[in-house]
């Protein structure tokens, strides 16, 4: 380990290769375990709909915590103060249990479904399926991207390589262990890289703490901090940061495909603990690390080139030993392709099941083998995307809450799609299509705020909280709990937000695109006199492969068989 | 708030993370076990 120019210690270049080696290839060693000689088209996306509790909980727990979301834990940890944290870092956390009741619903719909896209297909139509697909693509091609970024800045700081050679080490690893068995793969690897993520935050985080003083850096670093940032009741914390994320990861977990893929993957009767048991990892992980952002604070340290994306690595380079920096490394590499491949499994299967299974192919004439092929090939491309992307460095923490506002237009039509019979494609369709037209002017203050188009920025934003938390309600105590909760909200809220919350561009974008999207679909719908059935979703959407999977057959089977 | 709550605030959880730890472990460690004995891939 040697210190390089800015007094980091960093891994020699040998160290960081066989780390590296190590990792990625024990993972593809695994993946060799479940591969299939002739892989099943269903299986490559949905694993055969009966995964375990252990490892479908490990998985969604590993999907959900990428390294950009320790990153920008940290970040809220060192910007906002004792709160950071835990208004970046809970909130995430408590979406995973709000988001699954509505993931029951999901499942009970369509038990088979490979896809949240493909059930909009038959629910509704060519328009919202694509719509849908396309931000989930667009989505995971952000998520891949800023974990490419990831990797590769934490690599450039702790060893001799560069940044870009830190993305296409990354990269090529995740790729070649995800190319073969698909989602199989994602889900059995992620159980191993959050035995590898989880044991590194137990030990590093008291690490730290005891190496930037203890006890006694609360004492000699108060005065690094601002009343705002020592006050666990921030009110900075939460406008700037909570408030704006809890729209935006609503609208996140709904509008993931990750996050659908293991909905989709896991034993119908595990969903409540699997989801429980990924609040609980989930939110521990990412406030824990998100302390570290913390300490930053109270110890003085400065980000390396202003840049709040070096302060985890740079902190780890300035207070761990040579094995623990070790450690650190897994631990990061571990979560970024956790997320990662799960993102490459997610655009594969919307490739496979949305794009050629029910728009390219004939109705169930869809060729299995193709299907693989589109698959993998749509991994490779989406490897290539994503690393030229992340050539462009940009910053994580804004990516994330764009995506997720974005997605605000969508969440309540596809919940609704669901739950209400009278749900159209034209009113689907054009309800995200206004929403997104009035999100993108708030979101980046293109018209002046000043007057009435301030008050009517307002007026949305407050049905938007309503919105948001009436939807929450919705899922876990029905329609009279969710319309009274929003009702409250709206009128509890109005006198403070109105006049007020137009200065808040990240967080009136997300609640006017919620807003909006929903007056405009309830009112293009209340009066239809159509009723979809659901069971029709039930009948329609099936397997697309019903081929056997054949395993490569080991010596001692084929020893039976001579017998 | 008090340099006790502050600390435990800020070590409190690595305390739940080992313990999510230890539950996704034995849920695994089932699962294993399960494929063995019905003699079945694991995923």
């Amino acid at each position: 380990m040697v210190p390089d120019g800015a007094g980091l210690n960093q891994l020699g270049g040998w160290t960081v290769i066989s780390l590296l080696v190590l990792f990625f290839g024990g993972t593809l060693l695994m993946t060799f375990f479940i591969g299939r000689k002739n892989e099943n088209a269903d299986g490559y996306m949905t694993a055969g709909n009966k995964v375990g509790f252990g490892i479908s909980a490990a998985s969604m727990t590993a999907t959900w915590i990428w390294a950009s979301s320790m990153y920008a834990s940290a970040t809220s940890g060192y910007t906002y103060g004792i709160s950071g944290p835990i208004h970046y870092g809970l909130w995430g956390a408590l979406m995973i249990l709000f988001i699954y009741p509505f993931g029951k619903r999901i499942r009970a719909v369509a038990p088979k479904a490979h896809t949240l896209a493909e059930i909009l297909y038959v629910r509704h139509g060519k328009s919202s399926q694509l719509m849908l697909a396309g931000s989930n693509i667009v989505g995971s091609l952000i998520s891949i991207t800023s974990n490419f970024i990831a990797g590769g800045a934490l690599i450039a700081l702790l060893s001799p390589f560069n940044f870009t050679q830190g993305i296409v080490f990354i990269g090529t690893g995740i790729l070649l262990y995800s190319l073969w068995s698909g989602f199989r793969a994602s889900v059995l690897t992620d159980a191993a890289q959050i035995f590898a993520m989880l044991g590194a935050v137990i030990i590093i985080i008291p690490v730290v703490f005891f190496a930037t003083g203890g006890t006694d850096m609360f004492v000699t670093g108060a005065a690094n901090l601002t009343p705002q940032q020592s006050s666990f009741f921030s009110s900075d914390a939460f406008l700037n940061q909570g408030a704006p994320y809890i729209a935006a990861v609503l609208a996140y977990a709904i509008g993931n495909q990750t996050i659908a893929q293991r909905l989709f993957a896991v034993r119908e009767d595990l969903i409540k603990k699997t989801f429980i048991t990924a609040t609980v990892g989930y939110g521990a992980t990412i406030i824990g690390i998100g302390m570290l952002g913390v300490i930053a604070l109270y110890a003085g340290v400065v980000p390396l080139d202003g840049d709040t994306n070096n302060l985890i690595p740079q902190m780890a380079a300035t207070y761990l030993s040579p094995v623990l920096l070790g450690l650190f490394l897994v631990m990061i590499v571990a979560a970024l392709s956790s997320t990662a491949d799960s993102d490459l499994s997610a655009m594969s299967s919307i490739m496979m099941a949305d794009v050629y299974g029910q728009n390219i192919a004939k109705e169930g004439q869809a060729n299995p083998k193709t299907m693989l092929f589109i698959g993998r090939i749509t991994m490779v491309v989406a490897t290539g995307a994503g690393l030229y992307f992340a050539s462009g460095q940009l910053n994580i923490l804004d990516l994330l809450v764009f995506v997720g506002a974005l997605w605000g237009a969508l969440v309540f039509p596809v919940i609704a799609s669901f739950y209400w019979e009278k749900v159209t494609n034209k009113a689907f369709t054009v309800s995200v299509l206004v929403a997104l037209a009035c999100f993108i002017p708030v979101r980046f203050a293109w018209i002046p705020m000043s007057g009435a188009t301030g008050i009517i920025v307002d007026i949305l934003a407050t049905v938007g909280i309503g919105v948001v938390l009436g939807l929450m309600a919705f899922g876990f105590f029905g329609l009279k709990v969710a319309k009274i909760v929003a009702a409250v909200a709206i009128l509890a809220t109005a006198p403070f937000a109105i006049g007020f919350l137009h200065d808040y561009a990240i967080l009136s974008g997300s609640l006017v695109a919620y807003s909006v999207s929903t007056l405009v679909c309830y009112f293009m719908c209340f009066r239809n006199q159509a009723n979809f059935d659901f069971d029709t979703i039930k009948e329609r959407i099936g397997d697309f492969d019903n081929r056997q999977e054949t395993n490569h057959e080991s010596a001692e089977a084929l020893l039976e068989k001579k017998a | 708030m008090s340099v006790f709550l502050l600390s435990l605030y800020v070590l409190i959880w690595p305390v739940i993370v080992a313990g999510v730890l230890f539950v996704l472990g034995r849920g695994l460690w089932h699962e294993i076990r399960e494929a063995k004995r019905e003699g079945r891939s694991l995923i």
